[in-house]
């Protein structure tokens, strides 16, 4: 065999692995979607939005689940996003190269990358402990710090794409430097952070470790922070590590719930960020 | 002329005014953010430091000991850490034998022969991917993939392997399909988005100039892939994987689903394990005594002091490469 026949086999061969490993790789991303769509869907009913999970052996929903999840999401985000903002500003627009930044933005990305069971850990000796119960609260802080890295992050990175001539265009105005930042800045990077904040709430939507220890699950319907509450992830993988037929099913249709949400919120964050970079 | 003296010297001191009080409020609003910035260092340190406090108890009794030591008995309150040490160190590099040519030839793919009208949607939807929650894979692994492995692959396994010396001892099957192997292949799975749509990131950083002009050369795809595109980006590629393996190692819910949760640390890949965080998410809320609680703490110390040095070499490198 030639030099230049072996070359061409070696390429069709290196190439056509690439191509398997490509089919390989979506075939099961896409079998676990399709089974999810399809265990999921059929049990998916109104019963699943305006009832409250069941005993064993009987026929309930997920609200108070679904309100759980929502309910500490919500604490969490209101919290982590003045905080991530802040953090993102300070980072981005007034550290130029103070050794306190550096440390700062590398510590950021470890947080954003670190286990999200070791911040249940953390959550449940500050938050748990010393109360002496679990909390919604606790969980909406474990939640919380999860995605703080996130919003600090893409904070800084959108506002390192706003020009700086609308800094100088407002400097030259005398504008004093915090209404640059509000009225200008933020106004110039407002999509992109948005991204960011939707993209922190899609990472800790399906997040379930951090709350196993933190806010626990709770069977009833509960509105009280300072409670144990109920909440998708963890009720799904109570329910699905369980004997039950309706407790499995009920699992399916959340774990599609959950996923969906989080494709949704995923897609309209990217259409922000593509708006924002153009 | 007094009275025009006045209006200047009264316009004077509003615009004093206004000057000082912009200045207490940038000052005031610069401190707001450098607390916020201050704020996620302290709590990476209150991590750190609840962690070593809550582990102290068992640290103390058992000493550098738990590491190392493999009997993990609640009732006779004896706990040590090998075993789950075991079971996530041997997860992640089954996930990491599956998952790193598998990433690496989506990332070719995507790079090199995809057609350019595939290339967009193909890649957003390994991202999208990479943003399904890990509990999703989890339910997957338990009700399919695991219970699939052990009706056909693992017998399979079991009567060709097992009788090798030595390598045999891997596949020796259990019967269940909740076992280190169906871990690894889950995690392998769940990375898989992960690192692909890093490595793409990082073949793209190649200039354009230095691939046209290796195929001017007339070098096939592959050959540009092998001498161009890869030695070029060896340090991001590097980054981009202990990325990968950083979230295989502190993975929790995809693992916890399908580890068989045993304490026993067995050659085979095909018996029942346990790893780190899937013990911590097992037995944390069970944990009945201080000492039991404080090894569990001390399990999740051994996997933050893990992490880190991963997280942190990773992204020392991805920075290097000029990877965003």
């Amino acid at each position: 065999m030639s030099v230049d026949s072996r070359r061409k086999t070696t390429n069709i061969v290196a190439l056509g692995l690439s191509v398997l490993a490509t089919a390989v790789g979506l075939f099961f991303l896409a079998a676990i979607l399709v089974t999810l769509v399809i265990k999921g869907f059929s049990a998916i009913s109104p019963t699943l939005f305006i009832e409250n999970t069941p005993p064993p052996g009987d026929d309930g929903g997920l609200l108070n689940a679904i309100f759980g999840s929502l309910a500490m999401t919500s604490v969490a985000i209101a919290v982590a996003t003045p905080i991530g903002i802040l953090a993102g500003t300070y980072l981005s627009e007034y550290s130029r190269g103070s050794r306190l930044a550096e440390v700062a933005k590398f510590i950021n990305d470890i947080l954003l990358s670190a286990p999200s069971i070791i911040i249940g850990l953390f959550v449940y000796t500050v938050l748990v402990v010393p109360f002496g119960h679990f909390s919604a609260w606790a969980g909406a802080a474990a939640l919380g710090l999860i995605a703080l890295p996130v919003i600090n992050r893409t904070t800084q990175d959108m506002l390192a794409l706003v020009p700086s001539a609308l800094r100088e265009a407002a400097a030259a105005l005398g504008t004093p430097r915090w209404k640059t930042m509000t009225f200008v800045i933020y106004r110039a990077a407002r999509s992109g952070i948005l991204t960011g904040v939707l993209l922190a709430i899609a990472r800790i939507t399906g997040e379930t470790a951090p709350l196993l220890f933190t806010s626990l699950s709770n069977q009833f319907w509960s509105t009280n922070l300072g409670a144990p509450m109920a909440n998708l992830p963890v009720v799904i993988f109570q329910f699905a590590l369980s004997p039950y037929d309706d407790w499995q099913k009920l699992a399916w249709g959340g774990a599609l719930l959950i996923t969906v949400a989080i494709l949704a919120i995923n897609i309209i964050a990217r259409a922000l960020a593509g708006k924002q970079q153009s | 002329m007094a009275v025009t003296s006045e209006v200047f010297d009264a316009a004077e001191r509003t615009a004093q005014g206004k000057a000082r009080r912009s200045a207490i409020e940038d000052r005031a609003f610069y401190l707001l953010t450098l607390v916020s910035a201050i704020f996620v260092v302290v709590m990476l340190l209150g991590v750190m430091v609840s962690l070593i406090v809550g582990a102290w108890p068992a640290l103390e009794k058992f000493g550098l000991g738990f590491v190392w030591q493999q009997r993990w008995s609640p009732v006779k309150e004896i706990f040590g850490a090998l075993a789950p040490i075991y079971g996530t160190l041997i997860t992640s590099i089954i996930a990491m034998i599956i998952g790193i040519p598998v990433s690496f030839g989506i990332a070719i793919f995507l790079t090199e022969i995809c057609p350019p009208a595939l290339r967009r949607p193909i890649g957003v939807a390994i991202e999208l991917l990479a943003g399904i929650p890990s509990i999703i894979y989890g339910l997957w692994g338990f009700f399919f993939l695991a219970p699939f492995l052990a009706a056909n692959v693992q017998p399979f396994l079991d009567a060709t392997l097992a009788h090798i010396p030595v390598v045999g001892l891997l596949f020796v099957d259990s019967g269940s399909g909740l076992n280190l192997m169906t871990a690894g292949i889950i995690l392998a799975i769940m990375v898989l988005p992960f690192i692909a749509s890093i490595t793409r990131d990082v073949f793209l950083t190649v200039p354009v100039l230095l691939r046209e002009s290796a195929y001017g050369m007339g070098m096939t795809t592959w050959e540009v892939v092998r001498h161009i595109v890869i030695p070029y980006t060896r340090i991001g590629l590097v980054g981009g994987i202990m990325l990968g393996l950083g979230r295989a190692l502190g993975e929790t819910m995809a693992v916890t689903f399908v580890i068989g949760n045993s304490y026993v640390i067995h050659p085979s890949l095909l018996k029942p394990a346990t790893t780190i965080s899937a013990s911590i998410a097992n037995e944390f809320t069970e944990a009945t005594s201080g000492l039991y609680t404080s090894s569990l703490i001390a399990l999740g110390l051994v996997l933050f002091v893990i992490t880190f040095a991963v997280l942190a070499i990773a992204k020392w490198l991805l920075v290097r490469s000029d990877v965003k």
